[in-house]
């Protein structure tokens, strides 16, 4: 850090010193065979150059952070005095919703707004519908609008849509979709909505999560094999630009593989070959780097509870990816450079337990403290039910929220930008991270990015091998989890909640909401044209054979023609073929 | 079972959920202690986990389901393996099972229920002593 040789060499003898003095004796007087702690001198930093390494807020290589401060934090007092609910962050993420029946979820909305909730749907599908199956498909079996609200067709997606008019017209509000193999179907959707609407798709807001690639690795709601999941991701990518230049492009998940088991290096490692693999999309399909990447948005990065190494990989991966937009890519927009993602470090819904589950609470103030220590809001998440069945009590959504106000009003958590800067250990820790995270993304390179390495089977079962790993790691007792594998006998007080508070969804409306989506769709089936669905689907068809055609229009008129979304995704199917399901 | 045979165990993911981490967890940890595992990938139908099942004459079945489908998914599996004769094989259900569920499957005819924190170890046990008694 400009400091001189000769300071340096005498920082190095000092600690030579202070560890044969003062750290050898107190590791023999307790008997251990290594100091369990480590410090940092500037001797670790040799040749750091501050500048180069982390820069300022807002600049190059964006180490420190996308902005000096982010939007929310602009008006954060005002909004604890006016006590307005943010309507970002934590809250966006709270918002995220879906089940039963477009109606159900239609009324949910409703009720939600009613409550103050404001902005546009982020929309949770169920498996059928993120998988291209109607509801009425034996492979639906029992999971119609469970994890998500149901949409076999158009007429579904613009029930949903009736909570949204006026000032919340699609418009005004943004509109999130965490739905990736038929993410181009869903879109056309949207698209013919806003036709119908008489609403230009040039004013269409909104993010769909449309990350393929990370399906193939973890969360496994692909349809078709990757390259031709790829061809599909181009034509949504180059519509969204030309036609609904106001969306983003996708949402680029790292913290699924994470979630699934992957390493920390694997995570940041696979996000980047993956984000690398959708930049070459877009060079390939003509498009200029600045005017799309900065479309691009990231969903989230974390998932553990080692605090200080969270914080570091949020430095780490901020400047991985400003460099890869930069020197590989030739972006010159600093928009373009930066991972924009909605939530930052967090701990994970693998970090919370089912056992003591209120720990969970603290649990995730410490990955808040990550978030907003990394640049993000301190956002508490998960909330602490989350391990106890599917789904969220209102009871923890307003803790998940208070603790997140109470580390930005009380602790001032967000009151310094990147206060680990010139750490020591801080940048140690960074350079680590990318470094380890580099050289398995150079790994992928190498045998040809991110869809050769789903392919070969590399990035899947990678991850399923670092979850294993963990998993003996804790029945070791290597890695602790309290309540879990340490900290569980008989003088520990099994703390619980009462878990008769008010569920999100009506629970009733759950059970039934197959069959009643199952006779909709009859319904559909019995007054739609069929020579209508068969022309657009003869067309969509004809033109998924030529890879140089984009796929959206086609599709658009599919859905106006009342073709099902499993109708739909068969026609790919017939053409594209159809991912085999990885093995152990 | 002849004695000298590995315990034959099929981990299996009905339906559609993709959240696989725990079935694949489960399957290297089985194979570590010395079953014989045949994991199946994800979304198997329960028509596929039987035949499987039958076919691969294997000692026990575990299934994994996070999606909130268990029920429906279980019932089904256990109704085809009964139709099939393969009633006798031992079912194991692990995933994201709310509390008051887990009765309703044990009720269904499922041998055990886990969920997460279990360690492999007392999966293991109990297959092995299903299986033994069986």
């Amino acid at each position: 850090m400009g400091r001189s040789r000769d300071e340096m060499e005498r920082i190095e003898r000092a600690e030579r010193a202070w560890q044969e003095e003062v750290v050898e004796p107190r590791v023999q007087r307790f008997k251990i065979p290594r100091c369990p702690t480590r410090f940092y001198t500037p001797a670790h930093l040799r040749d750091f150059d501050f500048l180069e390494k982390v820069g300022f807020p807002g600049q190059y290589p964006f180490t420190s952070g996308n902005h000096p401060f982010e939007a929310w934090r602009a008006h954060a007092e005002a909004g604890a005095r006016l006590g307005v609910r943010p309507d970002y962050g934590v809250s966006s993420a709270g918002r995220y919703s879906g089940y039963g029946t477009a109606e159900d979820y239609r009324d949910y909305l409703l009720a939600m707004q009613a409550r103050g909730s404001r902005g546009g749907p982020n929309v949770a599908f169920d498996l059928a519908t993120q998988c291209g199956y109607d509801s009425d498909s034996p492979n639906a079996l029992g999971e119609v609008g469970r994890v998500g609200v149901a949409i076999d067709s158009y007429r579904d997606f613009r029930v949903i849509y009736e909570a949204f008019t006026g000032e919340r017209d699609i418009d005004k509000v943004a509109s999130n979709f965490t739905i990736n193999a038929p993410c181009a179907v869903i879109l056309a959707m949207l698209a013919a909505l806003a036709e119908e609407r008489g609403i230009p798709l040039a004013k269409l807001r909104g993010t769909p999560q449309n990350d393929i690639l990370k399906e193939f690795i973890a969360r496994g709601t692909y349809i078709y094999p990757p390259r031709e999941s790829m061809r599909l991701f181009r034509d949504t990518l180059v519509f969204c630009r030309k036609q609904m230049p106001s969306m983003n492009v996708n949402s680029i998940g790292g913290y699924h593989i994470r979630e699934a088991g992957a390493t920390r290096a694997q995570d940041l490692a696979f996000s980047m070959a993956n984000g690398i693999a959708y930049l070459r999309a877009g060079v390939d399909a003509g498009l200029e780097i600045d005017d799309f990447a900065s479309k691009f948005t990231f969903n989230a990065f974390g998932g553990s509870m080692q605090v200080y190494h969270e914080i570091a990989f949020q430095r780490a991966a901020r400047r991985m990816w400003a460099r890869i937009l930069k020197e590989r890519f030739g972006a010159t927009d600093p928009h373009a450079m930066m991972i924009r993602q909605p939530l930052t470090a967090h701990i994970g819904c693998t970090s919370t337990t089912l056992q003591r589950p209120l720990n969970n609470i603290a649990r995730s103030v410490i990955g808040g403290m990550a978030a907003g220590m990394s640049g993000g809001m301190p956002s508490a998440y998960p909330p602490f039910d989350e391990p106890l069945g599917l789904g969220h009590s209102l009871a923890s959504i307003q803790l998940q929220i208070d603790a997140t106000r109470i580390m930005i009003y009380e602790a001032g958590i967000a009151d310094v930008t990147d206060p680990w800067a010139g750490s020591y250990f801080m940048e140690s820790l960074t350079d680590e991270i990318e470094a380890a995270a580099q050289q398995d993304l150079d790994r992928i390179e190498g045998m040809g990015g991110a869809v050769a390495a789903i392919e070969n089977g590399y990035m899947p079962r990678a991850v399923g091998q670092s979850a294993y790993e963990r998993q003996k790691r804790i029945e070791n007792q290597e890695d602790f989890v309290v309540g879990v594998n340490c900290f569980t006998g008989e003088n520990e007080l099994e703390l619980s909640l009462n878990q008769t508070v008010e569920v999100l969804y009506d629970p009733e409306q759950l059970r039934s909401a197959e069959e009643r989506q199952i006779a909709k769709l009859a319904d559909l089936k019995r007054v739609r044209s069929v020579a209508a669905v068969s022309r657009s689907l003869a067309t969509l068809e004809q033109h998924a054979r030529d890879v140089e055609a984009n796929l959206m229009p086609d599709l658009i008129e599919c859905v106006k023609s009342d073709a099902t979304l499993q109708e739909i995704c068969d026609v790919l199917r017939g053409v594209f073929g159809e991912a085999e399901p990885v093995k152990l | 079972m002849a004695s000298d045979r590995k315990i034959r165990v099929l981990v299996a993911k009905p339906g559609l959920d993709g959240h696989d981490r725990g079935a694949r967890v489960i399957a290297y940890g089985l194979r570590d202690a010395g079953f014989e595992v045949i994991y199946t990938g994800l979304r198997h139908s329960p028509q596929q986990i039987v035949r499987d099942a039958i076919q691969e004459d294997v000692d026990a079945v575990g299934l994994s389901i996070l999606s909130g489908a268990h029920l429906a998914l279980t019932s089904k599996v256990l109704e085809l393996l009964r139709e099939q004769g393969a009633g006798d094989i031992p079912v194991l259900v692990g995933g994201l099972i709310p509390e008051g569920d887990k009765d309703a499957l044990r009720r269904l005819g499922v041998a055990g229920v886990f969920t997460a924190g279990t360690p492999i170890s007392e999966v293991a046990a109990f297959i092995t002593s299903h299986v033994a008694t069986a």
